[in-house]
Parts: C-alpha cells; sequence; structure tokens
C-alpha cells in the first residue's frame, strides 16, 4: 500500500508540472479589437458587405441566454441575401441553462479561434467580472445605435443592450384571491413559483437590487400601505433585519429590501424555467398560486379547456396595486474576443440593435424593450402590444395587453438590475442570502 | 577472478529470463502495459482537480477574498471549512450525499437482488417478460423517473405547483417527505439501479454450481441456513461489487437530486461552480476522497475474501425453489404490476406529453376532447415561437435533436468497443495474476474513476482540458475518453467477476496441449463467459447513451441526446424531452434485439434464463 501511495504521489506531483498555467502573455490589441474599432465606424450595410465576403459558406455557432437568437440569424441571413442573393451561411445557436454559459465562454476563450462567434448574454455582474475584465469579451457599440442614443461608440460607457426584459408578478386567477401589494407575495402561506436563485444568478440580482436605497423605499411605501393585521407578521423580520443592515453596509432603509429578500427566498418554490411557471399558472387547476416569471412566457401558451391566458393576471395591472410590480433585466451583446467570423459578429448585432426586423424575433411579443429608441417605437407601431389581447375590436386576453417599458418603470414599479450595484453586494448581500433557509415543500 | 566476472553476466541473464518469461504470458504485458496507462488517466485529472482548488478564479469568493485577481491561494479551503457557510455548502451536502448513497445501495440491492433470486432460483411465472422488463428504468435516464415521480404525486396543496396525477384523478395529496427530498430520491435512484444489481447478482446466481446447495439439501439443512450459509457467501462478490459501484454512481448523481430538491454535494457543486468555484473544486476532491475510501475498503475486503469459484465445469444444475402453484403466478404478479409503474407507466406517459397542447396540460383526460391534443411537437416544420415551440421545429424535423442523436450514438459506440475491450482484458489479465500487487494495482487504477462519482470526473476532465495547451471542450475525443475512463470498470468488473469463477484447470489443460492465448480465449474463455463479457460492452453503451453528470461540463447542451433531453426538460418542453427519452428506449432496445440476435446474448439474459 505504501509503495503504491508513494507511486501514485510521484506521479502526481510530476503530472501537476504539466498543468501550470502557460506563460502569460503581454495584453495587445487583438484582431478582433482592431476589427470591432472599425466597425464602430460602419454603417449597417456596410458592415453587411463585410459579413458577406467574411462567412459566404461558413458555419455561424452562437450562445446566448435567449433562445430566439435561433430565430433571429435566419432573418439576418435574409437580409444579407437582399445585398447578395448567392449568400449562405449555416448557423447553430446554443442557450445554456444554468449559468453554464460562462463556463462554456470561458472554456472556449482558451482557443486560438473560437467556436462562438458572438453571444447575447445577461447578469451584468458576473459579466463584468469573469467576461469583460479577463478580456472574454468585447463590446460593440453600432454607429446606428450610438446615433438613435444620442451618443458615440467613443462616449458610451457600459455594455451594448439588446432590450430589457421584465420578469412581472402573475397570479392564477380562478379563485378568489388578488395581490394588491408587493408584501402579499411574501405572506404568511404564500409560495410563489421562481426560477431558482442558484441556477439562475440574474434572478438572485433582482433580490440585490431590493436592498438600494430607492428600491427599498419603495418596499416601505408598500409596506405602509398594508394594514395591521397585514403587519403584524411582517413586522418582526422587519425589526429583526434592523441589526443586519449595518454588518452588511447598507443604509437604514434597507431593512426593507432585506426583510422581503428573507421572506421571498424562505418561501418561494423553486423552479427550472420560467416556462414550466407560465404553464402551471395558467392551468385552471393552479387556484391561487403566483410566480414571478418573464412575461413574454404568455406568448406561449396555446388555449385548451384547462388552460387559458385569461386564467391569469399581472399583479401590477391591479387599479390600486402597491409595491414593486416586477424586475427588468436586460441581455447584451458581445464580440468573443478569439470570434472566428468578427465582422459577422459585428454585422449581426447592428442588424439587431438598429432594424425592427432584427429585433423581431423579440420584438413581435410583449416584455421585451428594445435599448434603441427608434427600433423601439417601430415595433410597438408594427406589433402593437398595447392591444396584444386584442381579437379584432374586441379585448379577448386583457393581460396581454403590455403597459409598455415607460409604464412599467414609472408606474408599475419596475426594479431595474444595475450590474455595478449587484457587483458589491454580490459577497456581502449575496453571502447573506445563502444563509437563508430555503422553502422545501410543506 | 573467472567467477568474478562471470558472476554479474549470470544475474544480469538470469534476471534477462525472469523477465523474457515473465513477459512471455500475455495477462502479465497486459498488466504492464495497462498499469502505464490507467495510472496516467486516473491520476492526472485528480491533480487537476486539487490543483484548480488552490486556483484564484477570476469574478469569485476567492478573487473577493484574497483582492487578487490571479495566483494560487489556500483562501478557498479556509472559507470553505470555517465561514458562516461551512454549514451549508459542506456539512449539510455531504450528510445528505452520504444517506443518499448509503439508501440506493440498500433499495437497488434488495429489489435487485430479490428478483435476481427469483428469477434465476426458483420457477417464477413470466420469468422471460420480467427479466426484459426489468433493466427499463436502467435504460432509461435516471431523472426521467424523477419526472415521473413528480408528475405521480405533485399537489397544489403540497408542492404549491399544478396537481399531479393522484392529486387530479383521486384527490390524493402526498405529504412533502414522499414528494421531494431523501425519499424520493433514493427511492428514484434505488429503482435506477436495482437492474444493475439484477445482471450482476442475477449472472451469479445464474451461473452457481449447485453441488454445494444439493449437498446441503441431502443433509436435511433448512432452507434459510442454506441461503444464509451457502447461497449469499457465493454471491458475496456480486454483491459488494453492486455496492461499490451503486454507491459511487448515486453520490455523483446530480439530475435526480436536482429534480426532487435535496441538496447533495453534486447539485451544490454545480450550484457554488458559478461563485465559488475553487470551493465547488474542493467538493469534486470530496467526493473523489470518497471513491478514494471505497477502493481501500475493497482492498481490504478481497484480502479477506476465499476463493468463488462456482464455475467448475463438473456441474451444470441449478436446484430451482418451488414457489409452489399459485405462489409462482401471485408473486409473478406483484412483480408485473410493481415494475409497470417503474418501466412501462414512463413510457406510456412520454408517449402521451408529445401529444399534449401545453406541458403538463391533461386537458383530454378530463373532457375526451381531441382538440385537446395536438401533433405540433412531432410535425412542426418551421422555425417559429407562438404555442410554446421556442424556435424549435418538430422532433420529426428538429435537427438538433438528430444531430444529437448522432453525436450521442458516435460516443457510445466508442466508449463502448474501448471501455468493454480494455476492460475485458483487464478483468482477464486481472484474474490471471490475482492476489500479485501488480494485479492489484491494475484492478484498483482501473476500478477507481467508477467509484470517483461521475460530476467530480466531469469537473476534473474539464479543468484538464480546457487549458491553453490543451483545449478539448465540446469534442468527440474528450466525450470518449471520459466514457472509456469511467466505464472500463463495466467490463472489468463484470468480467473479473465472472472469470474468477472458471476454473483455472480449464485454461490449463488447454495450455497443456499448447494451445495458443488467442484460441483459448476465442475458444474457451470468451464463449463460457459470453454473457458477462456481452454486457461488459452493452453496459458502457447503455449508460454512455444517458449520461448526464459526467458529460454536462464537457459539452454543450445539443452536443449530445443526454445534454439536449435535459435542456427541454429544464425549459420544460417536456413534449421534447420525451420525445427524446423514447427515441433512447427504442435505440437500446433495438440493440439489444441485434446483439441477441447476433450473439445469442443480451443484457436481460445476463440475468435471466
Amino acid at each position: 500500500m505504501k509503495k503504491t501511495l508513494s507511486l501514485f504521489l510521484t506521479l502526481a506531483l510530476a503530472l501537476s508540472f504539466l498543468l501550470l498555467p502557460a506563460p502569460a502573455v503581454q495584453a495587445e490589441e487583438s484582431e478582433v479589437d482592431k476589427i470591432i474599432a472599425e466597425a464602430q465606424g460602419m454603417s449597417l450595410e456596410e458592415l453587411a458587405k463585410k459579413a458577406i465576403e467574411e462567412s459566404n459558406g461558413a458555419t455561424f455557432y452562437g450562445v446566448g441566454n435567449s433562445s430566439r437568437g435561433k430565430t433571429a440569424l435566419p432573418l439576418f441571413v435574409e437580409y444579407l441575401q437582399t445585398i447578395d442573393p448567392s449568400y449562405k451561411m449555416d448557423f447553430e445557436w446554443q442557450q445554456p441553462k444554468n449559468n453554464k454559459i460562462f463556463d462554456q465562454l470561458t472554456a472556449d476563450s482558451l482557443k486560438k479561434t473560437g467556436t462562438f462567434t458572438m453571444t447575447l448574454i445577461q447578469d451584468g455582474n458576473q459579466i463584468q467580472s469573469k467576461m469583460v475584465e479577463p478580456g472574454i469579451l468585447k463590446t460593440f457599440i453600432p454607429k446606428d445605435w450610438a446615433d438613435a442614443n444620442e451618443t458615440t461608440a467613443e462616449e458610451y460607457k457600459g455594455f451594448l443592450p439588446l432590450q430589457t426584459l421584465n420578469k412581472v408578478f402573475m397570479y392564477n386567477t380562478t379563485g378568489e384571491k388578488k395581490y394588491m401589494n408587493c408584501w402579499d407575495f411574501v405572506a404568511e402561506g404564500e409560495h410563489g413559483l421562481y426560477m431558482d436563485i442558484d441556477s439562475e444568478i440574474v434572478g438572485k440580482n433582482f433580490l440585490y437590487m431590493l436592498t438600494r436605497e430607492d428600491y427599498s423605499t419603495w418596499l416601505k411605501e408598500a409596506f405602509d400601505e398594508l394594514s395591521d393585521e397585514q403587519k403584524a407578521y411582517i413586522q418582526p423580520t422587519i425589526d429583526e433585519m434592523a441589526g443586519e443592515t449595518d454588518a452588511l453596509g447598507l443604509e437604514e432603509v434597507s431593512k426593507y429590501g432585506l426583510a422581503w429578500i428573507k421572506l421571498w427566498v424562505e418561501s418561494y418554490n423553486p423552479v427550472t424555467d420560467d416556462g414550466p411557471i407560465c404553464n402551471t399558472l395558467v392551468d385552471k387547476s393552479a387556484t391561487d398560486q403566483f410566480g414571478l416569471l418573464v412575461y413574454s412566457k404568455l406568448r406561449s401558451v396555446e388555449e385548451s379547456d384547462s388552460v387559458s391566458r385569461n386564467n391569469v393576471q399581472v399583479a401590477a395591472y391591479n387599479d390600486g396595486y402597491k409595491g414593486i410590480g416586477g424586475y427588468g433585466y436586460k441581455h447584451y451583446l458581445f464580440v468573443t474576443k478569439n470570434s472566428p467570423l468578427p465582422w459577422t459578429a459585428c454585422a449581426f448585432i447592428a442588424y439587431m440593435t438598429c432594424t425592427k426586423d432584427g429585433f423581431s424575433a423579440w420584438g413581435k411579443d410583449m416584455g421585451g424593450y428594445s435599448a434603441n429608441p427608434v427600433v423601439a417605437k417601430e415595433t410597438e407601431e408594427e406589433y402593437q402590444h398595447a392591444k396584444g389581447g386584442y381579437e379584432g375590436d374586441e379585448n379577448v386576453y386583457d393581460v396581454m395587453n403590455d403597459r409598455g417599458y415607460d409604464w412599467w418603470v414609472d408606474q408599475g414599479k419596475l426594479v431595474l438590475e444595475d450590474p455595478e450595484y449587484c457587483a458589491s453586494v454580490a459577497f456581502t448581500v449575496g453571502s447573506w442570502i445563502e444563509l437563508l433557509d430555503k422553502y422545501s415543500g410543506k | 577472478m573467472n567467477q568474478e566476472y562471470a558472476a554479474p553476466i549470470s544475474v544480469f541473464r538470469v534476471r534477462l529470463n525472469k523477465l523474457k518469461t515473465f513477459f512471455s504470458l500475455p495477462h502479465n504485458v497486459i498488466l504492464v502495459l495497462m498499469s502505464v496507462i490507467l495510472t496516467i488517466t486516473t491520476v492526472l485529472p485528480i491533480v487537476a482537480i486539487v490543483q484548480d482548488t488552490f486556483k484564484i478564479h477570476q469574478g469569485t469568493i476567492d478573487q473577493f477574498l484574497t483582492k487578487k485577481t490571479s495566483g494560487y491561494t489556500l483562501v478557498n479551503y479556509v472559507d470553505l471549512f470555517t465561514s458562516r457557510l461551512a454549514k451549508t455548502n459542506l456539512w449539510i451536502p455531504l450528510a445528505n450525499t452520504l444517506l443518499l448513497a448509503v439508501g440506493t445501495c440498500v433499495v437497488a440491492l434488495l429489489f435487485g437482488g430479490i428478483v435476481a433470486f427469483l428469477i434465476t432460483r426458483t420457477n417464477l411465472a413470466c420469468k422471460r417478460y420480467i427479466s426484459s422488463i426489468f433493466i427499463f428504468p436502467y435504460i432509461m435516464p435516471q431523472w426521467t423517473l424523477a419526472v415521473v415521480w413528480q408528475n405521480l404525486f405533485n399537489s397544489n396543496a403540497v408542492t404549491g405547483t399544478s396537481n399531479g396525477l393522484l392529486a387530479s384523478l383521486f384527490g390524493l395529496q402526498m405529504p412533502a417527505w414522499w414528494c421531494r427530498g431523501l425519499f424520493p430520491s433514493v427511492m428514484v435512484l434505488g429503482l435506477h439501479y436495482a437492474p444493475f444489481a439484477f445482471t450482476l447478482i442475477g449472472s451469479i446466481f445464474r451461473n452457481m454450481d449447485a453441488n454445494l446447495e444439493e449437498a446441503a439439501t441431502i443433509l436435511d439443512t433448512p432452507r434459510w441456513k442454506i441461503l444464509t450459509r451457502i447461497t449469499l457467501p457465493m454471491v458475496r462478490p456480486a454483491i459488494l461489487s453492486t455496492i461499490l459501484l451503486v454507491f459511487g454512481s448515486a453520490m455523483g448523481s446530480y439530475p435526480v437530486p436536482h429534480y426532487l430538491n435535496f441538496t447533495t454535494l453534486a447539485t451544490k457543486y454545480v450550484t457554488m461552480n458559478s461563485k465559488y468555484t475553487g470551493e465547488a473544486s474542493i467538493l469534486a476532491v470530496i467526493m473523489m476522497a470518497f471513491g478514494v475510501s471505497i477502493m481501500i475498503v475493497n482492498q481490504s475486503a478481497l484480502k479477506s475474501r476465499k476463493n468463488y469459484t462456482t464455475v467448475s465445469g463438473k456441474s451444470g444444475q441449478i436446484s430451482k425453489i418451488n414457489l409452489g402453484k399459485v405462489g409462482r403466478h401471485v408473486v409473478a404478479w406483484i412483480l408485473i404490476f410493481l415494475t409497470f409503474f417503474v418501466s412501462l407507466f414512463p413510457i406510456v406517459s412520454f408517449a402521451f406529453e408529445t401529444f399534449l397542447p401545453n406541458p403538463g396540460d391533461y386537458s383530454f383526460l378530463y373532457t375526451g376532447n381531441t382538440k385537446n391534443l395536438t401533433l405540433k411537437w412531432w410535425m412542426t416544420n418551421e422555425n417559429i415561437t407562438e404555442n410554446g415551440m421556442y424556435g424549435q421545429q418538430g422532433i420529426l424535423y428538429n435537427d438538433t435533436i438528430w444531430r444529437a442523436f448522432v453525436g450521442t450514438m458516435v460516443v457510445s459506440v466508442a466508449c463502448a468497443l474501448l471501455a468493454g475491450s480494455i476492460g475485458t482484458i483487464v478483468g482477464y489479465a486481472v484474474s490471471k495474476r490475482r492476489r500479485t500487487r501488480l494485479a492489484n494495482y491494475v484492478n484498483n487504477m482501473a476500478f477507481l474513476p467508477y467509484l470517483m462519482p461521475s460530476i467530480a470526473v466531469g469537473a476534473a476532465l474539464f479543468v484538464l482540458f480546457s487549458n491553453e495547451r490543451i483545449n478539448l471542450f465540446n469534442t468527440f475525443t474528450l466525450l470518449i475518453i471520459a466514457g472509456t475512463i469511467k466505464y472500463i470498470p463495466f467490463a472489468s468488473r463484470n468480467v473479473l467477476n465472472s472469470m474468477l469463477q472458471i476454473s483455472p484447470e480449464i485454461e490449463e489443460s488447454a495450455m497443456i496441449h499448447n494451445i495458443s492465448w488467442f484460441k483459448r480465449m476465442g475458444r474457451i474463455i470468451i464463449p463460457l463467459q459470453k454473457n458477462s463479457i456481452i454486457s461488459g460492452y452493452m453496459l458502457p453503451f447503455m449508460t454512455c447513451l444517458r449520461e448526464l453528470s459526467l458529460f454536462m461540463l464537457l459539452c454543450v447542451q445539443g452536443f449530445i441526446l443526454s445534454t439536449t433531453l435535459d435542456y427541454f426538460d429544464e425549459m420544460g418542453l417536456y413534449a421534447f424531452s420525451s420525445g427524446i427519452n423514447l427515441i433512447l428506449i427504442v435505440t437500446l432496445l433495438i440493440t439489444n434485439t441485434v446483439v441477441n440476435v447476433l450473439t445469442g446474448a443480451s443484457l436481460d439474459k445476463t440475468a435471466g434464463d
């Protein structure tokens, strides 16, 4: 046994030498950086011509947090074919789950030439620390997008957003229960359906944001509207949290955010994706159930004897609803540092962010709002999401009538993700959240 | 002077001759070669993952605590073992993992062992059907039973989801401990691995020399005494093998505890990996340490183990217990009822799921209205996002699914051939030089990867093969390497168990007649243990087809079917995942039939008769 062990250890030592990282290479402007710098001064049509030269007959591998990249790609190919009818490009789009996108992009970045051409990615917090700081992802700002936002590529600081998505509180209406205040979702006996915060970290970012002073103030204002009976259940938790704010370096009012988080984490029912949450809520058997899920999931529902979009309501649409109505987070677009088709990546990004057709993969459904004001306006004109629940002149599915981005931010009290704030509390508030006992069934 | 000069030459010659003699035996050549290869394939991943525990990972807790973006540190160990999160991140998952692994072994052994005994040693009715249907849970990906469990027992009142079948049809609300956590995880994994126990134990039962039992019967020994003093000791090596294999597999299972909300080291590894990457690697190392410990236990068990020659070439008779005219049918029907729920019901429910308009929408069952059924999950041949298709084409037209199917076949066939062949010759060589240090070493090195939880091996191989020097991430090469390393023990243990049953006299008599090694293998050894050897190829093939924990970190979702299936399950697109399950099951059944027709052996025949 001793001999076996010593042989094992000797080999381990020898082999560990092989695993030492390769010597660091002095950072310098890569070919992709140069192409991005040049591309930022070009129009979409100019970029399209470069893309045609580069990728005619090639295969485009994209990876993203949205499945709709797969829908946008054939539209992009069609667009390029309007310039060169002989143009052909195969494509494959991956949508990894469980935060794996960061591992995949990191692993791919170690190759000389990567597999992935570009990415559509969420969670600004991890993007900053794991992708942008190590130089794995590169930001490209299309000229047309910058013009529409009255800025320039040089002036603009931050990542390039494709859109803001909203996760909203929705509940099943087949019973009598009505949710009129955001504290109702953490009231005694409530168990909302929510994507597990350990598998979708962007869900944890929502909780981080609640501790920011302005959003905690919203929660305080909503709390003040509750009846004494309702307050009686929540108040002890708020008092308990008063002691935590100092330790976590937060403002005093953040005790409302912490209390909401504690009650939520200890009560929510974890689900693997927003799709199953939606499927559950629209079923008539899910009486009095509610969830926090991506609004646009409602588009996927097919009416049947058990299932209907009229079985659900968006809480914030109730007259007199108080407090936060949901959470807004962004999808960002990046070129990979070792992109095999950098010009095509830039052209595709420009196409999605600067044209109504390019954004249509997301724009044709409610709940996704383009970060390009021109595209956002054109999209609403074309698809009229404000009347998305109408069939002819009849308002058949009121829940489908999207009130729009401005309404959600002002009246719907959408909590908006701030990557910097999330990063600053990820290991303080984040670790505190991990100490909480998660709900595991009645 | 002459003597002084001659002495070293004679020593050299003696050594050379010894060496020549040593290498003239094929099993010695195999052992030496394998000792080198298996050491590298086993040690290197361990070194890689251990090294990762000391590394600073950008954007994670170690960067936050050390304020550095690269380099090496002990902070991951300090934080994991001493921080406020130690209980949450380490001790509770560790305790849960052990409970899960032990519970799974118990369920698998009891269920699989009893059925194997009934099939091989009694006059049970419907043996052929039961032994064929019994392996179904092992054919299916392990988490599909977890999904079926949820669909059956979830209820609005208890789990806060929409009602499952029992709640919908009968208003039956099972308690929370039944629906989520340790109990369902143990049951699902136990049922999944029961065919494993069934195959290994059944194989021994089937080949067992009945002389001892017959002698005991003649001496009027009570049945229970024969069972405990003769039968069970004879199958002890198979029971031990089953425990060793199932324990490691259950420990490293990710999908079942994940779906059934049970926190284990494997699920914790995945959840911690984004923010606590180095600490997650420590969890992987801990899982591996358990693998090494199990190997040491196995080693000491081997030392104390007596010879269990069960195939002597002198008796082919097996005495069968008479269950009685009624008993043989009653027991058979109980088994048929049980196996229906774990074998056929999932398949029926998968097929049904592919015709539902929305995932989990059972309107048709309540209303009988055929408008509540659809063919869209099969027939859609355009890229649309409406009606829940999420841009996916129907199963028949879905490139992602069919490309993944080809990928799975490539990986499974390659792994089966490599692992099966290597495992068979390792098993043979070890059996020939049993109790020597070299044989023990090779046996342990071949076996160790299997004892290491899949997710830990996957994590180690990911770290090892995703760097600046070698980058095999998302390639068939990496998956085949991983699968081969992991599944060699399927063949080696199977073959070793069988070879130990063959009396050395059989091969020795052939050697006396100067029959070559290849001929001895081809004409005597392989035909004698054909079923075990073929299951040594079939088990890696089958396991590879639906392996997730091992491969999930090594490739992207559409690369092989299991990762694609998991993706659709996570997304809640159960029609697609159910369709993939059906494809997998049909593939397995066709393969098993083809092997059966060509060779006369099949997986269920390994145990059944």
